[in-house]
């Protein structure tokens, strides 16, 4: 239950910018997950429900976006989107074998769980900026 | 609003975008990143251990200690939801052993690992084995400040151990596919093991051992020096 971390740093993280916005509502916060990252959306969800009540952000939605994997091959230079491994069980998990020549790639994207943005309401413009 | 209207501001059902661009791991890495900082400051590899319950970690850890003790100064971290009395082997062999106890967590993070850090003379030592929590799902996402990985399974966990896990296996360097002695009587092979684990990550370097027998342990102790 990792969700539960990232959950409990989500809720932190946007209460303390709500606190330096008052007046604002936080009606939905926007996150990008990376899809080499072990982050089910669906408990994350579950479990940013459970400890959002009594809080500022009780009425605040999650709102989440896949990050597609892309990789870099140092063997052969190529830059793209990551090989699939269609075999798993489950659904089919992005790889970091290079698609074009086999060897080993890294990951340059699709590895981080960010805020992207958040949604306020009720918020006096100029204070938005 | 209307175009006649000079001033803007915003009615309560006006909503914003604000940009916020917050890594949500980032807390975790930089505490990583000084950890590792300390260590390498020291001279000292750390490296974590992460693995199913039961598939052999502890057992693992205590031969290479008891292969590497005589040579360089060994410590272990042993995360565990609560205190174990498994290391009396690690302990019997005069390493120093923390306890990182995480209660509810399911996974060691970089905090708890700068914790144990301080417990230990890091003047004395030069390689860290830190045990993780036996989880083969929640580790992945914290990295803790060492220098390389080891994922521990072992074949009594079935043939899909990697097909059902792959993210595990991506921030890897070594896998060890333990109780290789048992391979035969599970119908499970370590051929396909290594395949499904080089499918993920061609560079991995995967060693079959048994801690029962000591095959592939002197194996994994030498690539453990080489990290």
């Amino acid at each position: 239950m990792h969700e539960f971390s990232i959950a409990t740093q989500i809720l932190e993280s946007v209460l303390e910018f709500a606190g330096a916005h008052p007046g604002a509502e936080v009606a939905a916060i926007r996150l990008a997950i990376g899809e080499l990252m072990c982050v089910e959306h669906e408990q994350l969800r579950f479990c940013f429900d459970s400890i959002k009540g009594g809080t500022a952000l009780e009425n605040t939605s999650l709102e989440m976006a896949a990050v597609r994997a892309v990789v870099e091959c140092p063997h052969c230079r190529y830059q793209g989107a990551a090989k699939y491994w269609e075999d798993a069980q489950a659904a089919p998990v992005p790889t970091l074998q290079c698609p074009r020549c086999g060897k080993a790639a890294a990951a340059i994207e699709g590895e981080d769980c960010a805020i992207k943005s958040i949604q306020l309401s009720g918020l006096h413009y100029e204070n938005a900026i | 609003m209307t175009t006649n209207i000079p001033t803007i501001q915003a009615s309560p059902e006006e909503i914003y975008d604000i940009e916020l661009e917050h890594s949500l791991l980032e807390a975790n890495a930089k505490i990583a990143a000084a950890n590792r900082k300390a260590l390498d400051s020291h001279g000292i590899t750390a490296i974590d251990f992460m693995g199913a319950i039961g598939s052999g970690k502890t057992t693992l850890i205590t031969k290479l200690v008891e292969k590497l003790k005589p040579k360089l100064g060994v410590a272990v971290f042993n995360g565990d939801a609560t205190v174990s009395d498994d290391f009396d082997g690690v302990a019997r062999q005069q390493a120093p052993v923390v306890q990182i106890a995480t209660v509810n967590g399911c996974h060691l993070d970089a905090n708890v690992v700068g914790k144990a850090l301080k417990h230990v003379d890091l003047k004395k030592i030069s390689l860290i084995f830190i045990e993780n929590i036996g989880n083969l799902i929640c580790p992945a996402e914290f990295p803790l400040g060492s220098k390389a990985r080891v994922v521990v399974i072992s074949v009594t966990e079935g043939p899909y151990m990697v097909k059902k896990h792959p993210h595990m296996f991506l921030g890897a360097r070594i896998v060890v596919i333990n109780k290789s002695d048992l391979a035969d009587i599970m119908g499970v092979s370590i051929a396909e093991l290594t395949k499904d684990v080089h499918t993920l990550k061609p560079d991995i370097k995967v060693i079959a051992t048994s801690c029962k027998t000591g095959e592939g342990v002197e194996e994994v102790a030498g690539a453990l020096l080489a990290v």
